[in-house]
């Protein structure tokens, strides 16, 4: 070999093998060669494996007959045949056939491709109308054939890899996710446990209003975890996606001023304010809104007991911005980012019961209708949820 | 008198559950929402118990532990919701004499700290010689205070309970069970793992070199001893 054709070799492998994408480097490969090997198509079929039919898995027809049609018609049969008969095969065209249509003058070039010890495909070449294929240009798609292999076995490695790294993240996600899980599930088991057995003491007495404290207590750790099971399911069928929503005309600030009317008639003491302006209607699943919306209200009640709340919603553009604040005692700023994390909870007074999935959920619904929700949050002064959903401007 | 235990969980209906069970056996009770509160509370003044969560903010259990450590013996019983092995072997480690994995039920707690103080509680005199020495290990039973060489080596209420065992039966092979009864109590007699870490730790106190020992040698499928000294 001169050291030209080296140095061409050499320019061309690096070429081919720098392209990540597969079929990306078989157009720079067949691209590079075809000064040397003149042809008009070439069609890579591969065993699907499932159904053992072929399947075009690559065609680039670069000469004439450039039709998709064209390529599938001719080749297939052909390419069966090198596969059954597991070696390379050279095909005139039938003589006697339209001299004149040389799209029918199809001379065809396969090669079998055998990835690993398995015979998985065939590479064919075609010429519309001669002229032969000559030892040089054998010898050269050979080269190619071979390349090809390479190439199929190296997108086959990073598919698993791709694979097996989305394999490894899922379950580094299930770890966490169960070891989190048991935790939560613990805590209010361990109150139940701790307390039932303190009443089930046979060497001790206890008095009847701490009788009813322990009860009371084991009967609110019992909600706990009905809670807790619940909001894990549904966040759970929110995170794989199998929630289904109906999607229907809503009318943002009804529904919200239903949810207050409902809120203030447990909390007498609670005051809401209201701030509507240019509302548009929108398009979304009601009664996931509204637990948005009694999630927010039942966080504001807990932990910013006794203030007052004022909501306001705007049509701004094509979108609806509602905000809900508080003017409690606010959430430092190095809990923000955390807020909607699943199980998350800002570390501080327990005495406070939840699941860390509410505003998780409420995030997942918002998603799911295509919005946004935030928060912002000043210490001493109050907090403020905001949310962002497109309105429908057909309505 | 009565004995006091501090109780340290940022869970006040944890809280509420270990104090309402403790006084009924007539202990009195100091409690701490935190591990910075823990040390406070306890600096301030005489606990001879402590049961101490892990998972808590500022300080957790772990650390609180390891604190105290460092300049008190007193028997500590950490609570742990992860009964992961890696936790339980991690409090032993840092010292803890015992550890009760939650959900537990009030009757096992009690039973638990009864077994820790009575450990905590200096051996009852038996008439024997007040030093012991072993090599460079010399212990004073009056004071109950360990040497090796000329330095003094502190040891907890457990550890030291433990090795008394062995000065006790020189020359004698004690099973596990052996020691985790007389020591721990017989509930505890299948908790190897609890007599592991308290045996590393002994060595790691009294040996030159805890992976070649000669106070507390382990005989393979049968126990420890300690050798008696050659003439």
């Amino acid at each position: 070999m001169d050291s030209k054709t080296l140095s061409e070799l050499h320019d061309i492998f690096q070429d081919v093998q720098d392209k990540q994408d597969w079929k990306a480097a078989l157009d720079t490969l067949f691209g590079s060669l075809r000064g040397d090997f003149v042809f008009d198509n070439v069609v890579i079929y591969l065993v699907d494996p499932k159904t053992k039919g072929l399947d075009v898995a690559y065609a680039r027809a670069v000469g004439r007959g450039k039709t998709a049609e064209a390529d599938v018609a001719w080749g297939e049969v052909f390419a069966n045949d090198v596969i059954a008969k597991e070696k390379m095969l050279l095909k005139d065209p039938v003589p006697g056939a339209e001299e004149a249509d040389r799209l029918n003058q199809a001379y065809l070039l396969g090669f079998p491709l055998q990835i690993g010890a398995k015979l998985q495909g065939a590479i064919v070449f075609v010429r519309f109308g001669g002229p032969d294929y000559s030892e040089k240009h054998i010898q050269l798609a050979s080269l190619q054939a071979f390349w090809t292999m390479a190439l199929i076995e190296r997108r086959a490695l990073q598919e698993a890899r791709a694979e097996l790294d989305s394999v490894q993240r899922q379950m580094r996600l299930q770890d966490d996710f169960v070891s989190t899980i048991s935790h939560e599930l613990r805590t209010p088991l361990g109150f139940i446990k701790g307390y039932s057995t303190s009443l089930l003491r046979q060497d001790t007495s206890w008095d009847e209003p701490t009788q009813r404290e322990f009860l009371t207590i084991i009967d609110e750790e019992a909600d706990r975890l009905t809670k807790l099971i619940e909001d894990m399911l549904e966040s759970a069928r929110l995170q794989s996606k199998t929630l289904q929503f109906k999607f229907t005309p809503i009318r943002l600030d009804a529904l919200v001023r239903d949810i207050a009317q409902r809120v203030t008639t447990h909390h007498p003491d609670l005051q809401v304010a209201f701030d509507v302006h240019e509302l548009r209607p929108i398009r979304g699943d009601g009664l996931r809104l509204s637990q948005v919306f009694e999630n927010l209200f039942s966080n504001a009640i807990k932990y910013a007991p006794g203030s007052k709340l004022t909501i306001s919603m705007q049509g701004v553009g094509d979108k609806i911005k509602v905000s809900f604040a508080d003017k409690g005692e606010g959430i430092r700023d190095d809990y923000l980012p955390f807020l909607f994390e699943r199980f998350y909870r800002v570390p501080g007074d327990r005495t406070v019961t939840g699941t860390g999935l509410g505003l998780y959920i409420c995030k997942q619904i918002i998603m799911a209708h295509h919005g946004k929700i935030w928060v912002e949050s000043v210490l001493d002064e109050g907090t403020t949820f905001y949310i962002e959903l497109p309105s429908d401007l057909t309505l | 008198m009565a004995k006091r235990v501090l109780i340290v969980d940022d869970e006040p209906r944890y809280l509420r559950l270990l104090e309402a069970n403790l006084r009924t056996e007539g202990y009195e009770v100091t409690t701490a929402q935190d591990g910075v509160q823990a040390l406070e509370v306890f600096s301030a003044q005489p606990i001879d118990l402590v049961l101490l969560d892990v998972m808590m903010p500022r300080l957790d259990g772990f650390g609180v532990c390891q604190r105290l450590r460092e300049f008190s013996n007193v028997p500590i019983v950490i609570l742990t919701a992860r009964g992961e092995e890696q936790d339980r072997v991690r409090g032993l480690d840092l010292g803890a004499d015992d550890y009760l994995v939650k959900p537990f039920s009030a009757t096992e707690l009690l039973a638990r700290v009864r077994a820790v103080l009575r450990r905590a509680q200096p051996p009852a005199d038996t008439g024997q010689a007040r030093f012991f020495t072993h090599n460079d290990l010399k212990i004073d039973f009056a004071r109950a205070e360990v040497w090796v060489g000329e330095e003094a080596v502190s040891l907890s209420a457990t550890e030291y309970r433990l090795l008394l065992q062995f000065a006790h039966n020189i020359g004698k092979i004690l099973t596990s069970e052996d020691l985790l009864t007389s020591v721990w109590g017989a509930e505890y007699k299948n908790d190897k793992e609890i007599l592991w870490v308290s045996i590393a730790r002994l060595r790691q106190k009294l040996e030159e070199d805890a992976h070649n020992p000669h106070h507390i040698v382990t005989r393979s499928g049968l126990g420890y001893l300690m050798p008696p000294i050659e003439a």
